[in-house]
């Protein structure tokens, strides 16, 4: 599913570099990335997702040259394939629990918003138990039932891969376990590959595989 | 009639063309009449005037070219006409409005009327205007108080200024319908003729014994004798009444300076006053001002009987 | 762009207060200017339409303004009278017709104004209900006056004293409405037309013999006003004409020196005017002859200076106004920066986040302007009203 080869990426000011020689997850994986802050991990999934370029190498998403598209495909290829889970949920204060699930489909002409995707949209929101709270303003839910509506908004264009950046981190231990349940069960149920940047360590081990982004990181003093 | 268009084509090609063209000369007719019957129904000018001395040379300029309104009625002096808003809404509703001048109508401040349509037929004698010294106010007739202060106004019984008069309703006739004008000049002529023949005789009269003294049973008489040399005094009376002892009296001191053997009424009097007066070697006539339509005649038939009347008195 | 527009919709939706300041900012900055000119021009029109039909006024030598005000728009400023003759005299030059006003008593807040029958026809003046004035002590009321003051043919209206105090001899005089004009969007709405000799009557220059309803002894009424029922004892008394007194109604004194506060002058041809108007040049006597028009244009000029300055003033705040706005929307791209770069991250584009921004002043803008539309329509609507209120009278 990803596969990057000979990635070198760094930013334009600053001495922040990412190498990565070689990194692969196959279809219907679950992967945790670890590693401490600043390692890298999130630079990581913007360039999988390719809200970054890599200066060289290449990263492949299902088959698709992700580093070598123009920025109009990019972003098509992004909301279509991917979707992005974040530690702060991200959600739209302005926007109901439903509109702010199908906002995806408002904001780019790759997605068109029809009876059947409000349907799914309705169907999954009561998958993640907030069906009942599709009309509540996002400012108006609990921790717990945001990142329920961003797993929502992110699982709704059917993506290929699903990034998660530290989806877990603002939750209580106990919300913890069940969203996480929650983002297995339907990524499993969808089909879909799982990349989760985390802090975690408890976590781990629910994970098909767990990689420590230590290994890749330089800081070239030299 | 078929509907097809290529069968009537060929109609109207053969004799019923002559029925098309017959329908169509009174199609046009028909469309064409309201135009010309509007045409002959035009409104008549109308002309409205303050008494009947007006209306008569107004009627006789005139012709049939204008209507004549007389809105006051037949039982009023129409100098002393107590206005009521149907009448004035007559006057109103007038392209011309012809008022006698020399403060005839007394109403005339007491109503509303657009100042345009007046015309003063007195105005070019204004200034021969007679002003009456002292007020006298009696009481007649259903009218109530009046009071002759201020001018006289009885200004046709001098024919001259009648003719003045007539030329004043000339003018403005001939401005209101200037395509009359020569018509309106003929009758003029015409009237100015009868006018004079009227001045002629009383001055014929009068002439003969201009110094004879006369009593007037009314202050109407001022212009009258002014241009036919009379020499009057006069008294309030009316010819319906009999005076009062008071009245009498005022006569029998005018007469101890004023000889006079002859009375001018202004209508016919009461037998008793007339026995009365000749009790005391007065004659009574009548020299009728004819300021309403008269009974019988009209304004030339009076004005010949009052010159006749006058006759006796200088005989 | 329906996407676009429902996203921005529900945003201007949740920030209420925001949106309704900056719709109200807009609304009042492209009001303002908008509403003042419609005013002036509204104003300018009625001005100068009655100004322009009514070709020359003689009147007393002074305030050539409070001339034109009170003859043509019945204005509070009662100009110096002349008499009477100067009418007859305009009449006897042969170069124009004289159409007297009076236009001095008032009857509740309405002018009456006295005149003669011609001014209905020069002013092109309809009956709508009633006949025409025709006896005096008439009145014939202008459409609004009728209907504020709920009167129609058959009613009375009773002058109002010019002076509280004025026990004198003048009594205010009970009119007989016989008639209501059609309304004709001028300030003849706002008038109660009697014939000039009623004016006079008011004025207390005529008078019957019988006056029934005034029989009460001067004396009396004095007592009543030392027991402080001044406006009321006065008010009680009044004049009436009636078919009663009618006849022994009369003038008193020569009534060709009877007080009017305006001629108007219709020359019977350009010529006419001019030689007219160089008689009163010449004349060097009290009286002026002048063309509203001219003087109107020269109010009109001072009021369009004014507004000149106003304008910059509204044009300065204007800026400000959009400089504020643009601050305010660049502190919300500021505020709503998070929620850009995670819809960029979804995968949306610059573009559509421009498309956004776009909607959401689109529809900020098209409220403001649909806002001051209607407020401009209402203001329209009334205008003419506004203008006599706020202008005229």
């Amino acid at each position: 599913m990803i596969s990057i080869h000979s990635l070198e990426f760094h930013y334009r000011y600053g001495e922040f570099r990412l190498s990565v020689p070689e990194f692969r997850v196959t279809q219907c994986e679950k992967v945790a990335v670890i590693g401490p802050s600043g390692s890298g991990k999130t630079t990581l999934l913007n360039l999988i997702a390719g809200i970054f370029t890599p200066v060289s190498g290449t990263v492949s998403v299902d088959n698709t040259e992700v580093s070598a598209l123009n920025d109009a495909r990019r972003r098509d290829f992004r909301i279509t394939n991917i979707g992005f889970v974040f530690q702060d949920f991200e959600l739209l204060d302005y926007l109901n629990v439903l509109d702010n699930v199908v906002h995806p489909y408002r904001i780019t002409r790759a997605l068109t918003l029809d009876r059947s995707a409000r349907e799914r949209a309705v169907s999954l929101a009561e998958r993640m138990d907030i069906g009942d709270k599709l009309t509540r303003f996002a400012d108006d839910l609990s921790q717990g039932e945001k990142q329920r509506a961003a797993i929502c908004r992110a699982l709704l264009p059917h993506p290929k891969l699903i990034l998660a950046d530290e989806a877990t981190g603002n939750l209580d231990p106990e919300n913890k376990t069940v969203i996480l349940d929650l983002l297995f069960q339907t990524v499993e149920e969808h089909d879909a590959t799982l990349l989760a940047v985390t802090h975690d360590q408890e976590l781990l081990k629910r994970f098909d595989r767990v990689i420590d982004f230590q290994d890749f990181r330089h800081r070239d003093a030299a | 009639m078929s509907p097809d268009f290529q069968n009537l084509n060929s109609r109207l090609k053969t004799k019923d063309y002559r029925l098309f063209l017959a329908v169509l000369c009174l199609i046009l007719a028909v469309t064409n009449a309201p135009s010309t019957a509007e045409g002959a129904q035009h409104e008549k000018p109308t002309v409205a005037v303050a008494n009947y001395p007006l209306k008569y040379f107004a009627e006789r300029i005139g012709g049939d070219r204008i209507k004549v309104v007389f809105p006051i009625p037949l039982d009023v002096d129409p100098a002393f006409w107590v206005p009521e808003p149907e009448g004035v809404l007559t006057f109103q509703a007038a392209d011309l409005i012809l008022l006698n001048g020399a403060t005839y109508s007394k109403w005339l401040n007491k109503v509303s009327l657009p100042r345009r349509k007046l015309v003063n037929t007195s105005q070019s004698f204004k200034d021969q205007y007679i002003e009456i010294k002292g007020s006298a106010t009696h009481t007649h007739g259903p009218e109530g108080a009046h009071a002759h202060a201020g001018l006289a106004f009885t200004t046709w019984i001098d024919f001259q200024q009648a003719i003045q008069q007539a030329e004043a309703i000339r003018d403005v006739l001939a401005r209101l319908i200037p395509e009359q004008k020569n018509d309106f000049e003929a009758n003029f002529s015409a009237l100015k003729d009868d006018l004079l023949t009227l001045d002629r005789r009383a001055k014929e009269i009068v002439t003969n014994e201009r110094a004879q003294p006369l009593i007037t049973s009314h202050p109407v008489y001022d212009y009258f004798a002014r241009r036919y040399g009379l020499n009057i005094k006069t008294v309030l009376w009316e010819p319906d009444e009999m005076p009062s002892n008071e009245q009498w009296v005022e006569l029998i001191s005018i007469l101890r300076n004023h000889p006079a053997r002859w009375m001018i009424w202004e209508g016919e009097p009461s037998p008793d006053s007339v026995d009365k007066l000749k009790s005391m070697e007065v004659e009574s006539l009548v020299f009728d001002p004819c300021v309403n339509v008269p009974d019988q005649g009209d304004f030339l038939t009076v004005m010949k009987q009052n010159v006749k009347n006058l006759r006796s008195a200088f005989r | 762009m329906i996407d676009s527009l429902y996203i921005a919709w529900r945003y201007v939706r949740f920030n209420k207060i925001k949106t309704a300041t900056l719709i109200a900012c807009i609304t009042l900055i492209a009001f303002l200017p908008l509403a003042l000119q419609l005013l002036l021009d509204e104003s300018e029109r009625q001005l100068m339409s009655r100004a322009v039909s009514t070709p020359l006024l003689v009147g007393a030598k002074g305030s050539a303004l409070d001339l034109v005000m009170n003859t043509l728009y019945f204005d509070d400023e009662v100009p110096e009278s002349i008499a009477m003759m100067d009418a007859d005299r305009v009449e006897e030059s042969g170069l124009a017709f004289p159409i007297p006003v009076y236009a001095r008593f008032r009857a509740r807040d309405y002018r009456i104004v006295g005149t003669t029958l011609d001014y209905f026809d020069f002013r092109g003046l309809e009956i709508a209900a009633g006949r025409p004035l025709a006896i005096v002590g008439d009145a014939v009321l202008g459409a609004a006056v009728a209907d504020r003051l709920g009167l129609k043919p058959g009613d009375a209206l009773i002058s109002s004293p010019e002076n509280l105090f004025d026990l004198a001899g003048v009594y205010p005089l009970k009119m007989n409405v016989v008639g209501v004009l059609k309304k004709s969007h001028t300030s003849d709405d706002l008038a109660v037309f009697v014939d000039i000799k009623t004016a006079w009557i008011i004025e207390g220059l005529g008078h019957g013999h019988q006056d029934l309803i005034k029989s009460q002894d001067a004396s009396v009424i004095l007592k009543r006003t030392e027991k402080n029922v001044t406006a009321n004892a006065k008010l009680r008394i009044y004049t009436e004409i009636s078919k009663l007194n009618l006849d022994s109604f009369h003038f008193h004194g020569d009534d060709s020196k009877y007080r009017v506060t305006a001629v108007i002058a219709l020359p019977n041809d350009t010529k006419s005017g001019t030689i007219l108007r160089g008689r009163y040049i010449s004349d060097g006597a009290t009286n002026q002859i002048l063309k509203p028009a001219d003087v109107i244009d020269g109010l009109l000029q001072n009021i369009f200076r004014i507004k000149n300055v106003i304008d910059g003033v509204i044009f300065l705040v204007g800026i400000a106004t959009v400089l504020a706005i643009v601050l305010v929307f660049a502190l919300s791209l500021r505020l709503r920066q998070r929620e850009i770069q995670t819809i960029f991250k979804l995968g949306c584009s610059r573009m559509t986040i421009a498309k956004l921004m776009g909607a959401e002043i689109f529809i900020i803008i098209v409220s403001s302007v649909v806002l001051c539309a209607l407020m401009i329509a209402v203001v329209n609507h009334f205008s003419n009203d506004l203008v006599r209120m706020a202008f005229i009278r």
